[in-house]
């Protein structure tokens, strides 16, 4: 977001000092589910084997397969529901202006419905 | 506009800017990615031993690091040339505005429905009112309406210069003979800022662009229709 903090606001948190995962859309969540699923798989094949550096090595590949994992399904539903907000406005805009007219979008369709 | 200490994007004012930071923020996901597991890689680098033997001849991780690169470059370039080529559509605009670069002002010409032209040269200092903005502000602005396609030809008088307001995702070169076409629909009213982006001499710097958003049934009854 382009705006900078008002003075009552909180200060914005970046992590890493740049990296604006509070208003990316997805991008809290992803990282979030994906440190879980880091910690989950290194811990749990630490248990299992008792190796360090290959658990080590298995929570960064989780963390990084889980965040994509969960951007990508979220980004996904989100450019969805993106869409449907877009054709909700423009539906709402139409029914605005035409309402009574015969290029009111309800006549049409219930005409085409009684056809 | 950007405030001081401000490393994003601007707000999107057009859905093609709206579609490039959704752009940024997916590439910006897989970039930090790829940084972490290369600084994981290089933090393992300098803590292994030397006598390690898993080091030489791994045939698996060289096809997957071969491999691997090749997808991600395919879901980046993928919705990169998406809207490469949605910036290039043209959607029967409204209104055509000509743009002219001059060292150091813009021309506009509003050609359409009349003659109105006029220069827009930056404020200087001494002539700013309280509020308005140092080396942004002009004394004429180009107005605009709002949801409706526009169509900027743009051209140069002498040398080269770019006209861009990165609000709508825009930058086109003003080129001395030749004349860029670039189209843009704005959603929502308001003062854009935007400064040449092609270097042209002494004042480069100080030849901002200022467009004000307008809604259209406002726009109608300006000068552009009624000169």
């Amino acid at each position: 977001m382009a705006a900078p903090p008002e003075p009552g606001e909180p200060e914005e948190r970046k992590l890493l000092g740049f990296l604006d995962v509070e208003n990316t859309p997805c991008a809290r969540h992803s990282i979030l589910y994906g440190s879980l699923g880091s910690v989950v798989a290194g811990f749990g094949h630490f248990l299992f084997t008792s190796r360090i550096r290959r658990s080590c090595d298995v929570g960064v590949g989780g963390f990084i397969l889980v965040t994509l994992g969960c951007w990508f399904h979220c980004r996904y539903n989100y450019a969805k529901q993106r869409i449907q907000e877009r054709i909700a406005r423009e539906e709402i805009k139409k029914k605005i202006l035409y309402e009574g007219t015969h290029l009111d979008p309800e006549r049409k369709h219930n005409g085409s419905s009684s056809n | 506009m950007a405030h001081a200490t401000q490393v994003g994007l601007q707000d999107a004012t057009s859905p093609i800017m709206e579609e490039l930071i959704t752009f940024h923020d997916h590439a910006l996901m897989i970039i930090f990615l790829i940084c972490f597991l290369v600084l994981y890689a290089l933090f393992l680098t300098l803590t292994t031993k030397l006598t390690n033997t898993n080091i030489s001849d791994a045939q698996e991780m060289e096809t997957v690091w071969t491999i691997l690169p090749a997808i991600i470059l395919v879901l980046i370039a993928l919705p990169s040339l998406r809207i490469l080529y949605m910036t290039d559509e043209v959607n029967d605009p409204s209104l055509t505005i000509k743009s002219i670069g001059h060292q150091w002002y813009w021309t506009y010409e509003y050609t359409d429905y009349g003659g109105l032209i006029f220069n827009s040269y930056m404020l200087p200092p001494l002539f700013l009112e309280p509020g308005d903005l140092r080396l942004l502000d002009v004394d004429n602005r180009v107005v605009l309406p709002i949801e409706a396609p526009i169509r900027m030809m743009i051209t140069s008088q002498d040398v080269l210069h770019s006209w861009a307001v990165p609000t709508l995702g825009l930058k086109t070169d003003a080129i001395p003979g030749r004349l860029n076409q670039t189209t843009f629909t704005a959603t929502r009213p308001g003062v854009y800022y935007g400064q040449c982006s092609e270097i042209c001499g002494a004042n480069h710097s100080f030849m901002p662009i200022v467009l004000e958003l307008i809604p259209l049934k406002i726009f109608e009854m300006g000068p552009v229709f009624t000169l």
